[in-house]
């Protein structure tokens, strides 16, 4: 009997081991999902703090570096790796010259130069880890960073208000009225999610444009169109409003509420996170947006939205530190919100029974 | 006669006060308001609009000399060697990536639905976070990375380097994966216990459990993401929209239209253009609406709540 137990116990401890080998696999999987799924981001950043001459030399190393250098004589000399009889010496270059050049041995500057047989330019310098910030400042030099983040800010608050109130109020009625025909209008609005923005491009753009409302170079053209509710945005709210039960709904109808006053102190206190995901949504939305405000604000410059002015700044330099810090200063907000957000965004998005 | 009196008065009842049925009808109605209006002026009547300029020669430039010129523009579609590539190249685009991002948003939701991973939340935001990075960003961090992953990954192994545009390809694909993972994520958390637990009974192994419990029960969440993945294929409104890049959008056919409105300024080609996009995203949306018959498992609910 003792046997057995023993063998149970061993069982046990087997389970245990397999058990925990399969917890570190499973969380070691993740982890380098993570890292090779971020690995551009560390990219990013290595190349903003990237001094620009670094990306000449095909010898450098990765990491943000600057040119060991030696004063001698008043002047500051570039450090070499130098070739020698007796091994590799660091040498700083004081004359070259294409075919011997002269060095002069940091350790020991009173021996004067050393003559060297050989092309320098085939010599690898030495460099020495140092992140500069020049390239951010060289970047708000040249962009009006603090007129863009403004000017999103406010179209992204302005439109913010608008979507939010006509798509609650148009979920609302989708989740709670009897309309005849309701389900067909519902099987519209998800029609509508799916029409590619480029049918409705030319007329609206014509609707806008000098011929009739002439709104070219102003935002309403960003702003406006989201006072009428958004589709994507009201199909998840409404979801989520369904998932509310009713009655709560009827137990503040015997109470004598009207269906406003159900929204307002029944369903939108119990549907905080779904209203803080569209609210964010929406946010992300605005501060993405390059389509419309190429075309609206192409004539407006100081009106220009995030997005779109940095990449119209960065592509005049295609070198990588200036694609770089710009790719950073768009992303870094967004990011920051959703860090900020996280416990509320997106958290439980249940999309069933969509045909209905 | 009195019967017929009564009649008269719940008829001219009817027809003047309102049921309660017809009061909730109108308030719901108004409330559904800003969107049936918002329909009618920014997508129906644009539509239509752009189906009649399809049949025109309409310039932005010279708007007072448009002439009805049938289905010319559309016959042009059709020896517009540039536009059929560009139709196909959206084609290819879509077959490429969705697949793709169904695969990796799936398998991910999957993994996250076990216990044993530690520090959930964390791992989701930043899954997450590349799907809210707009298009700018990532077309920069793409051009710069390059030369980076070139030097430290293909040169070392001496491989060729990578061609651009199938990495920006592959990096927008996985950098999007976002949403569709939160949905079926949380689709598959709210699957209750009792189910795995049943099948477990009867027998079933992990992966026969995953097969015939799971993807059925997430089945409208997939969905939902194909829907969505599809829709951004073809620049409609997806959930998370990066915008796009000057002339560079991830959808060719996208492109070709801009350049067909902006450079040639040549409207009634460009709806044209428009429409026949429409019309394949119309098809492959009927397409997929009617597999889901097949494939989609809806939940059966009650006629009274079905509203």
């Amino acid at each position: 009997m003792k046997k057995s137990e023993g063998g149970q116990g061993h069982s046990r401890l087997t389970l245990r081991l397999w058990d925990f080998t399969g917890t570190a696999l499973l969380n070691l999987f993740m982890v380098l999902f993570l890292v090779v799924y971020l690995s551009p981001l560390p990219f990013m950043v290595i190349a903003s703090l990237t001094p620009r001459n670094q990306f000449l030399d095909g010898n450098a190393p990765i990491l943000p570096s600057e040119r060991v250098k030696f004063n001698y004589e008043g002047k500051a000399l570039i450090v070499y790796e130098v070739p020698t009889e007796d091994g590799i010496k660091h040498w700083a270059l004081y004359k070259p010259s294409r075919k011997s050049s002269e060095f002069i041995d940091p350790d020991n500057p009173q021996a004067g130069p050393i003559l060297w047989q050989g092309a320098w330019r085939t010599l690898k310098a030495d460099y020495r880890f140092k992140p500069t910030l020049d390239n951010f400042k060289d970047f708000l030099g040249v962009a009006r960073m603090s007129l863009y983040f403004k000017n999103t800010i406010i179209v992204a608050l302005i439109s913010e208000i608008g979507v939010l109130f006509s798509s609650i109020a148009v979920a609302y009625g989708f989740s709670r009225f009897r309309i005849p025909g309701i389900n067909y209008i519902f099987f519209l609005l998800i029609a509508t999610i799916m029409i590619p923005s480029n049918i409705t491009l030319v007329p609206t753009y014509y609707l806008y444009s000098g011929h009739m409302l002439n709104w070219i170079g102003t935002w309403l053209p960003l702003i406006v169109p989201h006072f009428f509710g958004s589709a994507i945005l009201i199909f998840l709210l409404r979801q989520n409003f369904k998932s509310i039960p009713r009655d709560l709904d009827e137990a503040a109808m015997l109470d004598g509420a009207g269906p406003l006053r159900i929204l307002i102190s029944v369903i939108l206190p119990q549907s905080i996170p779904v209203v803080t995901t569209v609210a964010l949504l929406h946010f992300f939305y605005i501060w993405n947006e390059t389509r419309m405000s190429s075309l609206y604000l192409g004539i407006a410059p100081h009106l220009q939205l995030v997005s779109f002015a940095v990449q119209r700044n960065q592509t005049y330099f295609f070198t990588p530190e200036a694609l770089m810090v710009g790719a950073l200063m768009v992303m870094v907000i967004p990011v920051i919100v959703l860090f900020l957000s996280q416990r509320f965004f997106m958290q439980d998005m249940i999309v069933t029974q969509i045909e209905k | 006669m009195d019967v017929l009196k009564e009649r008269r008065d719940l008829l001219r009842n009817r027809l003047t006060k309102p049921t309660r049925l017809q009061q909730e009808a109108r308030i719901g109605l108004l409330f559904l308001s800003p969107w049936l209006v918002g329909f009618v002026l920014l997508k129906a009547l644009p539509i239509l609009a752009a189906l009649v300029f399809s049949l025109t020669d309409f310039h932005m430039l010279a708007p007072n000399e448009t002439r009805f010129v049938g289905l010319e523009n559309y016959i042009r579609f059709f020896s517009d060697l540039e536009a059929r590539a560009s139709l196909f190249g959206s084609l290819r685009y879509f077959l490429w990536t969705v697949p793709l991002e169904m695969v990796v948003a799936l398998a991910l939701a999957a993994i996250f639905t076990s216990d044993r991973l530690k520090n959930k939340r964390m791992s989701q935001t930043l899954i997450f976070m590349t799907s809210i990075i707009p298009a700018t960003s990532i077309f920069f961090i793409f051009l710069g990375s390059l030369a980076y992953a070139n030097r430290l990954i293909f040169a070392p192994l001496n491989l060729p380097p990578i061609e651009e545009n199938n990495l920006l390809l592959v990096l927008m694909a996985l950098w999007s994966i976002g949403p569709g993972f939160l949905i079926m994520y949380s689709a598959m958390k709210s699957i209750p216990n009792e189910m795995y637990e049943a099948a477990r009974v009867d027998g079933a192994g992990p992966f026969a459990r995953f097969m015939y419990i799971r993807l059925p029960l997430i089945s409208p969440a997939i969905f939902f993401t194909l829907v969505i993945n599809l829709t951004g294929a073809f620049g409609g409104a997806v959930l998370l929209d990066r915008g796009y890049i000057l002339n560079f959008s991830l959808s060719p056919m996208e492109s070709y239209i801009n350049n067909m409105m902006f450079l040639e300024t040549d409207l009634g080609y460009a709806s044209a253009l428009a429409w026949v996009t429409f019309g394949v995203m119309m098809t492959l949306t009927i397409f997929l609406f009617w597999s889901a018959k097949r494939w989609v498992y809806f939940p059966e609910e009650h006629k009274d709540e079905e509203i």
